[in-house]
């Protein structure tokens, strides 16, 4: 395990834009490896778009455009010749509301591995029972695999999700607002469980709560009205921040 | 409604009670002899059976591949351009698929296959599978639209393709919606009376292949009822062929409701 | 590599996949221009002034299908003059009034039904009610009568799916006002959904223009014979377009039925193309006075 800072993924000069909106102008930062990153700000800030940057979701939507550079291990994920299918392999994607898929509990979890050629069913049961356990949800589904995902409850939905993307064994996790809309009992342990995955994965994910950022990152980056304003150690963000803007935020003066 | 009902079920019923025909005749035998009292339309169930079948396996589909098309890769601008050719197809009369089917694609079936007339089972499937596509497509379309966009982010963002997670995750979501589809698409092919009557070469005889003449219930009743005499056998017979297509009508709408209600 | 062979394996699956989708789908509108160029292709040479105005032949060549494209019209505009009431208002109430319940549901159920029964059984239906049990034999009424229940659903939903695109906010702006609810109805909310509203009609009027099944056996297969080739009598026989290239192919004695038949599909193809851009140029004109766009 690594505890000095790797590169992870680097952005340089990220530029988004929705037709003519432009809605990210010129954020660069670096993501260390196996660290939990905070993008924080006001809603609206774009620190969605920059997120969906990070795994290329908005090829799936027409009329917006990415520019600059997002690199992988080093790999520039915008590359003409790299498949956007590869990328979202390893940088797997949480979304702000759990989206499980209509199948069954084992089912989801094992969609990832399937598609990407697991066969076996021993095999995908190894791996379904590995993530779920990963995700803390295993002793609680562990008797109804075969039930509809739908049944859990918004937390244990969330969960799943998450053991649905650890089952694909992915470098990068992004998480875009994943306990947003969970009851504070499912949020909590929704953040133990990040503490966590830290250990293994490299973890990037927005929050609208400034606790939520400050209990489980090691670095924030504060967005506003498109722009990166400023990026650190938590800590220093939260009690010695270089930017006014940042200062104003964190104490509140911001909506 | 329920007047239409009841009143096309004393029609259709007559035969069975004025005329003392055994139900079992009509439906399972071959032989229509309505003259010698012996009215089995065994020959039309089947025939509208099997050209529907044949329509559902080509146009269905093709119509949902269509459907997936316009909701999932068509570019927005080419999707509003297909719509309006879409309508026209379901506004063409079918008289015109009839004539069409005549003057096109029996010709080309019987210079293709040696078959005598180019009338039968594969020209009537034919014309129907092209015209159940509009249904199949826009329904189709409609349901694969109404899956939230959250199934479709999850799957990509597992590094599925995007052909996967139409397989996987976007036509199964959109299980109930495409079953109406195809059962809307369904209702359509056996309720057709016209285009297929004017290509399937109406004679009450059990086909012997895919080329071969053969009738449907709709065709039948077409057929016959201008020369029939009301209070005949044959009047009768067709009233209650009729009726059989209004109950199997009941039928498809009840299994709508059904696949309806289990999304839900 | 396992990996990369699978990788490219899936990719190509995909680009198959879309390949073959792709290719369905311009099929269509391949499908659809040959269909047009086709039967212009065929039709052309037989349309005429003549062809298009004179009536119709029994035995020798030379018959036109001018009595034909007026009844169309004619059964046409009487259905729409018995549908459009009647399904405005059933529209209206289900929209804005009903509330759910057996009684709704009951509704919404018979016309889902009445929607989904084949029209060549509405046809027999047709033929009991206004041919045999009433007596008036084949009538362009009867005809327009049986299209009308055949109909009424298609155009009830019409008129509530374009209630729906009202959003409700004007509703309640005009309530807000101490307008009753009938008022904010027929001030308010028609008004705004009179483009699609209008769209929905004349697409469903094309849809009735080409009706055949239901038409031959309650308005008959043969123009009033001896009277006045355009013939307003709504007791009198009155046989359509469609249902005349349907005859003459299936029952017609004339030499030239392919040529009648070329000349008819053509006309029907090109009405259905008027109608179909009309109701688009229409409703996009009125969306347009509407939001002063």
């Amino acid at each position: 395990m690594t505890t000095t800072t790797e590169i992870k993924m680097c952005v340089e000069d990220l530029n988004v834009y929705y037709g003519s909106f432009h809605a990210i102008k010129d954020a660069s930062l670096q993501v260390p490896e196996n660290g939990v990153m905070a993008l924080i700000g006001p809603s609206g800030c774009g620190k969605s778009t920059f997120i969906r940057a990070l795994n290329r979701m908005h090829d799936l939507v027409p009329d917006v455009t990415v520019q600059g550079r997002v690199t992988l291990d080093g790999e520039d994920i915008y590359a003409k010749d790299v498949d956007p299918v590869t990328i979202r392999h390893r940088i797997g994607m949480v979304f702000q509301r759990p989206n499980p898929f209509p199948k069954s509990i084992f089912e989801n979890v094992a969609y990832g591995p399937r598609i990407h050629g697991v066969r076996s069913r021993k095999r995908l049961l190894e791996i379904a029972e590995r993530s779920l356990r990963h995700a803390a949800l295993w002793d609680e589904v562990k008797d109804r695999l075969d039930k509809s995902a739908l049944e859990l409850s918004g937390g244990q939905q969330q969960r799943l999700c998450i053991a649905r993307v650890l089952a694909v064994e992915p470098e990068v996790i992004l998480m875009d607002e994943p306990a947003s809309a969970l009851d504070p009992i499912a949020t909590s342990k929704i953040e133990d469980l990040i503490g966590d995955l830290k250990k293994d994965y490299t973890v990037v994910i927005v929050t609208h709560s400034m606790q939520q950022a400050a209990r489980i990152s090691d670095n924030t980056a504060f967005f506003l009205m498109g722009e990166l304003i400023e990026i650190g150690p938590t800590r220093d963000i939260f009690f010695k921040p270089q930017d006014k803007r940042t200062e104003d935020y964190i104490t509140g003066r911001y909506g | 409604m329920a007047a239409l009902m009841l009143y096309l079920a004393y029609m259709g019923l007559q035969l069975f009670f004025i005329d003392h025909v055994n139900p079992l005749v009509f439906l399972f035998s071959p032989n229509f002899s309505p003259d010698a009292h012996h009215p089995g339309a065994l020959v039309f169930i089947l025939g509208s059976v099997f050209v529907t079948l044949f329509a559902l396996c080509v146009g269905g589909p093709f119509g949902v591949g269509v459907g997936v098309f316009l909701s999932q890769i068509a570019p927005p601008k080419l999707a509003t351009l297909m719509k309006p050719a879409i309508e026209i197809l379901v506004g063409i009369p079918s008289v015109v698929y009839g004539w069409l089917g005549l003057t096109l694609l029996a010709p080309l079936i019987r210079h293709s296959t040696g078959s005598l007339t180019g009338f039968g089972l594969l020209t009537a499937g034919i014309v129907l599978s092209i015209m159940i596509l509009p249904t199949v497509i826009s329904l189709s379309e409609d349901a694969l639209r109404a899956v939230h966009i959250s199934m479709k982010e999850g799957s990509m963002a597992l590094g599925a393709t995007r052909w996967q997670t139409i397989w996987s995750v976007m036509l199964p979501a959109a299980r109930s919606g495409l079953t109406v589809a195809v059962i809307l698409g369904i209702a359509r092919a056996i309720g057709e009376a016209l285009a297929v009557q004017m290509v399937i070469g109406n004679s009450a005889v059990l086909p012997k292949g895919l080329l071969a003449p053969t009738a449907a219930l709709t065709t039948e009743i077409v057929t016959d009822m201008g020369s029939a005499q009301e209070g005949t056998v044959l009047y009768h017979s067709l009233f209650s062929m009729a009726f059989l297509l209004l109950l199997i009508a009941m039928a498809l709408i009840l299994g709508v409701r059904l696949a309806v209600r289990r999304s839900s | 590599m396992a990996t990369a062979n699978l990788a490219a394996r899936r990719r190509t699956v995909n680009n198959v996949m879309t390949g073959v989708l792709w290719a369905a789908a311009l099929s269509i509108i391949v499908l659809l221009a040959f269909f047009v160029g086709y039967i212009l292709y065929l039709g052309a040479p037989v349309i005429s002034w003549h062809f298009l105005t004179a009536p119709p032949s029994e035995l020798a060549a030379g018959g036109g299908i001018g009595p034909e494209i007026f009844n169309s019209f004619y059964i046409l505009i009487l259905t729409l003059i018995f549908t459009t009431p009647i399904a405005t208002a059933g529209g209206i109430y289900l929209q804005e009034y009903a509330r759910p319940g057996i009684f709704t549901s009951a509704v919404q159920f018979c016309a889902e039904s009445l929607a989904t029964i084949p029209s060549i059984v509405m046809g027999l239906f047709g033929l009991l009610v206004f041919v045999t049990l009433l007596h008036w034999h084949f009538t362009a009424l009867g005809g327009a009568l049986t299209l009308t229940i055949l109909n009424l659903p298609a155009l009830m939903r019409v008129t509530q799916e374009a209630l729906q695109t009202v959003p409700s906010t004007f509703r309640e702006g005009s309530m807000a006002l101490g307008a009753t609810k009938w008022q904010t109805i027929r001030r308010v909310v028609l008004p705004s959904a009179i483009a699609p509203l209008t769209t929905g009609i004349v697409l469903i009027a094309g849809r009735i223009f080409g009706e055949t099944a239901a038409l031959i056996f309650t308005a008959g297969v043969s123009v009033s014979a001896g009277r006045s080739a355009y013939d307003f009598g709504l007791f009198h026989q009155a046989e359509t377009l469609s249902v005349h290239l349907w005859y003459v192919h299936s029952e017609g004695l004339v030499p030239d039925a392919a040529q009648v038949g070329n000349g008819s599909a053509l006309v029907l193809l090109v009405m259905v193309l008027i109608f179909n851009i009309g109701a688009r140029l229409l409703g996009y004109a009125l969306h347009k006075r509407l939001t002063g766009k």
